[in-house]
């Protein structure tokens, strides 16, 4: 048989070799990985749930929200609660928010995620209490006084939520 | 070449880093810290003595070998791209901090020169054993080389010495102590250079030092 050939297929037989070995090791390496990145992603609402208790998954929405995550309890098919990734315009830039409510419909905890407010000013509102406790009752709300765009921005995150929670938790994502 | 010998030249006579100066982009990039020193000298370890071991195993089958020798190139890369590839799927499972902080210089162990360069130079030349013994020297050797210039650069440019995670020596008193603060070129491309350049001067200076000794030594004697 022709030299060049019978090297080819060694070539061939050793990238056979090294594919059936390189799965096997993705077999028990895969679900580790994942694992390890949903850790990375899921920090974030670790602050707000213990997600061992929940199976999650994520809607892509957009205009003012990102990701929005639906949390059900483990074996249990009804929403328990959604975390909306929200922004709206502050003073010097977007203001970014995770917003956790549940599913009747109170607020769980908030958090600002992202900004790009002057510090001293407007990256007061990080950590802030606003006073919001339930998603349909803004009243309340109450904001950090001298940096007014801002927190307009806050709320504005809050009446974003407001406007389509009843709707998502009635079926509206389709995750 | 009897077997200590064998293990004794790749961690100083014939230094992968500090005498053939291979493999050193790596080998710079990654030195910010001890921690990440530590993880590729794993990953390079892992590599080089099994990628020795399967090339040897491979070329000391005379029947193999020849049909393998014109496509030889190849099949190293295809060896050491595999054992590559899970090494970075472990890193990614098991150390994700560590996996995240090397990030692209784990693919790139690949085209790193010591391991395709002991791949053709002696593991298919020699038996098994020695080729085994050879990659755990030249590792070794690598090893020792990065952490000597990460301990160098993470304590100049940040005044710590990170083992491992939290694991970390915080020796900040002394900058104190000398009213300084750390140097952070040295954490930086430029510093991996400059401490490169010193540690090499260092050793060439030790080595002329002894050369001229044994010179010395000759001429008086003869």
């Amino acid at each position: 048989m022709n030299k060049g050939l019978v090297s080819g297929l060694v070539l061939l037989t050793i990238g056979l070799v090294c594919g059936i070995l390189l799965s096997v090791v993705n077999s028990f390496t895969a679900p580790r990985i994942k694992l390890e990145e949903d850790k990375i992603k899921y920090q974030a609402l670790e602050e707000f749930y213990t997600l061992a208790d929940y199976d999650i998954s994520e809607y892509e929405a957009n205009g003012a929200f990102a990701t929005i995550y639906i949390l059900k309890e483990k074996g249990q098919s009804d929403i328990s609660a959604l975390v909306y990734t929200v922004s709206a315009q502050g003073f010097a830039g977007p203001v970014q928010m995770l917003i956790a409510v549940n599913n009747d419909l109170s607020v769980e905890d908030y958090k600002v995620v992202s900004h790009t407010e002057t510090s001293g000013y407007g990256a007061d509102i990080v950590g802030n209490n606003f006073g919001v406790s339930e998603i349909d009752d803004l009243a309340g709300f109450d904001a950090v006084s001298g940096v007014t765009k801002t927190s307009n921005a806050i709320k504005e995150c809050f009446n974003l939520v407001a406007q389509r929670i009843n709707s998502d938790l009635g079926g509206g994502l389709s995750e | 070449m009897n077997k200590k010998d064998n293990l004794l030249k790749g961690i100083i006579k014939e230094n992968p880093l500090f005498v053939s100066l291979l493999g050193m982009c790596p080998s710079l990039a990654v030195t910010t810290s001890l921690e990440n020193a530590l993880g590729m000298f794993l990953g390079v370890f892992f590599v080089l003595v099994l990628s020795n071991l399967i090339i040897s195993l491979i070329m000391s089958n005379k029947k193999l070998s020849q049909l393998v020798k014109p496509v030889r190139i190849p099949v190293y890369i295809v060896v050491i791209a595999t054992l590559v590839t899970i090494v970075e799927m472990l890193m990614h499972a098991f150390l994700i901090d560590l996996y995240l902080s090397l990030g692209v210089f784990i693919p790139l162990i690949v085209v790193n020169c010591i391991i395709l360069g002991r791949a053709e130079a002696f593991a298919s030349e020699n038996k098994p054993v020695d080729s085994v013994i050879d990659g755990i020297g030249m590792a070794l050797g690598y090893g020792m080389a990065i952490m000597l210039i990460s301990i160098f650069r993470e304590f100049l440019g940040k005044g710590t010495i990170t083992i491992w995670g939290t694991l970390q020596l915080d020796l900040n008193v002394i900058f104190n102590f000398l009213k300084i603060e750390p140097i952070s070129m040295f954490v930086q491309p430029a510093g991996a250079f400059l401490t490169f350049g010193l540690i090499l001067a260092g050793i060439t200076a030790i080595a002329n030092n002894k050369k001229n000794k044994l010179a010395k030594e000759v001429t008086n004697n003869g």
